[in-house]
């Protein structure tokens, strides 16, 4: 794996996820979370905020391996994403996550990926004015 | 028609018009076709729009997983559409739409890939016992 060199020069960004599963075979040179790993070296500051659906990228889960059969191949190269979760923390990322949301879907936030930050909608709304920029992603 | 010739008739026809980046519609089609062939059935894939992307020649094999992991490989979108060809034994097929392909430039398709106008759309749906279409252009 590599890591990116920080510059720092962009201002500090916010990024919103609302989509969640953004597909396996057809996303695995690109997927939006590791775009933000090798992104965010250039700015100032870059945090993630998941919502809706998205929540579910957090959700820890320790025995399932992305892979799918195809003929005679089997694809385990596969978007990890909580796996990214993970790496997005370890990286400095904050990782906040919309705690009615992952109620709505019947996760409990104790099973939220280490290191995340789960708060009510409204809390995540009064962040935004933390930052220069917030993206929809 | 007495004397006419007889055509193939296919068991499932995918027409795969949703953009491969936009979700998990390719992964989906892939799984489907797979499903149907293990139960000894076969499959066209009718791929327009951004689908026709898909079976570049310009490929090559594989590519890195992502760009935080340079050293690694998967197979190509066109290497598993080959090898999902060949492993089917003539029971897998795909058709690029001729009109997507011109509009991108997505000219350079793989010799197992057969190319089609959609002119000659109506024909291929009458030729598969069930169509399912697989929108969002």
């Amino acid at each position: 794996m590599t890591t990116t060199a920080r510059t720092g020069t962009g201002p500090s960004v916010l990024c919103v996820l609302d989509r969640a599963y953004r597909g396996a075979v057809e996303a695995q040179f690109f997927h939006a979370l590791y775009g933000l790993l090798d992104l965010h070296g250039q700015f100032e500051r870059m945090d993630v905020a998941l919502r809706g659906a998205a929540v579910t990228l957090a959700v820890e889960e320790d025995t399932y391996r992305p892979s799918v059969r195809l003929g005679t191949m089997v694809l385990d190269t596969l978007p990890d994403y909580r796996g990214s979760v993970r790496d997005l923390v370890a990286e400095g990322f904050e990782v906040l996550v919309d705690r009615d949301a992952v109620r709505a879907l019947g996760f409990a936030p104790e099973r939220l990926v280490a290191g995340t930050t789960c708060l009510a909608p409204a809390e995540l709304a009064v962040r935004w004015p933390r930052y220069d920029q917030v993206w929809f992603v | 028609m007495a004397g006419g010739m007889e055509r193939r008739v296919w068991d499932l026809l995918l027409i795969l018009t949703a953009a491969p980046h936009s979700g998990d519609v390719v992964t989906s089609a892939l799984r489907l076709s797979q499903a149907v062939l293990d139960k000894g059935g076969s499959v066209r894939v009718w791929a327009c729009g951004y689908a026709t992307m898909m079976t570049q020649d310009t490929f090559g094999d594989t590519k890195p997983p992502n760009t935080r992991d340079p050293g690694g490989h998967y197979p190509s979108p066109s290497a598993i559409v080959r090898r999902m060809i060949a492993d089917g034994r003539g029971r897998f097929g795909w058709i690029a739409c001729t009109a997507c392909t011109e509009e991108r430039g997505a000219t350079h398709h793989i010799p197992q890939v057969r190319h089609r106008s959609p002119l000659r759309l109506a024909t291929t749906v009458v030729g598969a016992r069930q169509t399912l279409y697989l929108g969002g252009a």
